[in-house]
């Protein structure tokens, strides 16, 4: 159980960063702490390691008071996850999550059975032997969790862990902790500032307004039904209809035909010409994936964000999602976003009135 | 090797530890001094204009002014040894502060928080990351040691250096030539060393997504 108890934090240069945050994170639960940018969450998730010393009220972590814990000690103790994973870069995978047991005492041999351990729970055991800069974002971010764990510590701080890579691989990192939670049950304060993110893995939510002020603490149900204020039905609104566009099928989304010619670039002569003088072409290379546009001025510009249909193949219809949908539209150059299948092949074009009509029939809501 | 009158072993053994031994012990003053000017503003101001104030003396007056200041015999090898090791910790002060710098903060933000103590950060997390910076700085101090030992032999001191000026003497251009070639080889030889030790030191850096 993490106790915060009337926490403020004013920084030497004068900067408020907290003023008195009261809030308790129960054991074994989630607790995510969710609010714009600057509002404070760093600053109160440094105070519970003691990377932050709070200029008033105190940190509880079972009852104690951090502040008389000696702060390596401590450290050791809780579990961290950042934004950039804050991986070791000159240590391979395995020697990055054994890093915790070292300090902790053991042997560096049972330092890495304990982390080739936690490396099998978290899936990873095949990137054992890599070096940091050979893993892509998510596999960063992965490390950085089973790092965090490999101390055996009953409390995690994640401090934006997930908010560096991108939409889909953020999905499966939220699956995988709320799994690895189911079994290990930590007790975790975790931060960000999206609100689908916090809604999806919180327990319990609390929104923080500037100054670290808690607006509202709540399950999540609770704060997207009877919001408190103008604040947090803002901040539970505001954010909430773009990004979960992301998670919404664009089923009914109808696709238009495009007028396409095989890029001279590429190398398929027989691609049918079906060009139209002075209208946006797509140009097509010798796999019929779309290569860039060409302009009614005769130049070639970037095709936008494209919209991916979820086939596999070009016989498959399956839908998008209705952000990728909408981003394709706006995102071309043309006025109209193109679409190809989950091979990347072209399927056709996405008008953005198409997509602000699907929209309005409040698909979204 | 004998050749113009000279042991030709002996004054490269002379020349390499004259040169050598200074780069170590500047490395050795200049890590602990960079460390503090990375750590303080106060120090960087000071620490980081005065080792660069150090380089621009000119070294023949260093060597002749060391022994009046320490008395030190006016032919000692000290003399050119010292000068060279003001030189290396000149150079390096600035290059350990930049070197330190260059280690993300976020990494060292995670060593903090995963509950390193400072000096273990600072031997097991900032020094192995700085390495690539230090090695580049580490070298620019080798090329200019090897080259400023030549010019003890004005004053004496044996090196290659003593082929040139004695060379230049008897108005003997092969002698001056061999000491130049000589002390430039050696140059980059302990150049290439240092190369392979920092990369020996660092595979990481050149670890790449898919490799
Ligand atoms: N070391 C610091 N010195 C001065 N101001 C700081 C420092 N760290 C954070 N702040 C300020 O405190 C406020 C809260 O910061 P932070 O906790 O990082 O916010 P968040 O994580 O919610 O984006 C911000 O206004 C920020 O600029
Ligand atoms: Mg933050």
């Amino acid at each position: 159980m993490i106790e915060f108890r009337d926490v403020g934090k004013r920084f030497a240069d004068g900067t408020v960063g907290l003023e008195e945050l009261s809030l308790t994170a129960r054991e074994g639960e989630i607790t995510v702490l969710v609010g714009p940018s600057g509002c404070g969450k760093t600053t109160s998730l440094r105070t519970v390691n003691r990377m932050v010393e709070p200029t008033s009220g105190s940190v509880h972590l079972d009852g104690r008071d951090v502040a008389d814990v000696d702060p390596p000690e401590l450290r050791r103790g809780i579990g961290y996850v950042i934004q950039q994973a804050g991986l070791f870069p000159h240590r391979r995978v395995i020697d990055n999550v054994a890093t915790v047991p070292v300090l902790q005492g053991l042997s560096r041999q049972e330092a890495k059975k304990r982390a080739a351990e936690v490396l099998e729970r978290v899936g990873l055991s095949a990137l054992a032997q890599r070096w940091p800069a050979q893993l892509s974002g998510g596999q960063q971010q992965r490390v950085g969790v089973a790092r965090a764990l490999a101390g055996d510590a009953p409390v995690l701080l994640m401090d934006e862990p997930f908010s560096a890579v991108d939409p889909v691989v953020r999905v499966e990192l939220q699956d995988e902790l709320l799994r690895l939670q189911a079994e290990l049950g930590k007790t975790i304060l975790f931060v960000t500032h999206d609100i689908d993110e916090a809604i999806r893995l919180g327990d319990r939510v609390a929104v923080l307004r500037v100054g670290g002020r808690l607006a509202q603490f709540a399950p999540p149900d609770e704060l997207l039904a009877a919001p408190v204020d103008e604040f947090v039905s803002g901040f539970v609104g505001r954010d909430r209809g773009y990004r979960r566009l992301g998670f919404v099928s664009a089923t009914a989304l109808r696709l238009v035909d495009l007028p396409t010619r095989a890029d001279a670039n590429g190398d398929s002569p027989d691609s049918p010409d079906r060009a139209v003088p002075g209208e946006w072409t797509v140009l097509l290379d010798g796999t019929e994936r779309p290569s860039a546009w060409l302009g009614p001025d005769g130049a070639r510009h970037d095709l936008g964000s494209l919209y991916v249909t979820d086939g596999a193949d070009a016989a498959s219809d399956a839908a998008g999602t209705l952000r990728g949908a909408l981003d394709a539209a706006l995102s071309s150059p043309a006025g109209r976003g193109v679409a190809v299948d989950g091979g990347g092949r072209y399927r056709g074009g996405v008008e953005p009135d198409d997509v602000l009509a699907l929209l309005d029939r409040g698909t979204t809501r | 090797m004998r050749a113009f009158g000279y042991d030709i072993d002996q004054l490269v053994i002379a020349h390499v530890l004259l040169a050598i031994i200074p780069v170590i012990l500047g490395m050795i003053i200049a890590l602990p001094l960079g460390w503090w000017a990375h750590r303080s503003r106060g120090a960087r101001r000071v620490l980081v204009p005065l080792s660069g104030a150090l380089y621009t003396i000119p070294s023949l007056a260093l060597i002749v002014f060391i022994p009046v200041v320490l008395g030190t015999p006016i032919l000692s090898p000290v003399n050119v040894g010292l000068t060279l090791t003001i030189y290396t910790v000149a150079l390096l002060v600035r290059s350990v502060a930049e070197a330190l710098d260059a280690v993300p903060a976020s990494v060292s933000l995670a060593a903090l928080a995963v509950g390193y103590r400072p000096a273990g950060l600072l031997l097991g997390v900032q020094l192995p990351l700085a390495v690539p910076v230090l090695t580049a700085g580490l070298r620019v101090a080798s090329v200019s040691s090897f080259s400023l030992v030549t010019v003890g032999a004005l004053v004496g001191i044996e090196s290659l250096g003593t082929l040139m000026t004695d060379g230049f003497q008897q108005d003997y251009t092969a002698m001056v030539v061999t000491g130049i070639v000589g002390s430039i080889a050696l140059a980059f030889i302990f150049d290439a060393l240092w190369l392979g030790l920092g990369r020996a030191l660092t595979p990481w850096s050149r670890a790449r997504a898919g490799v």
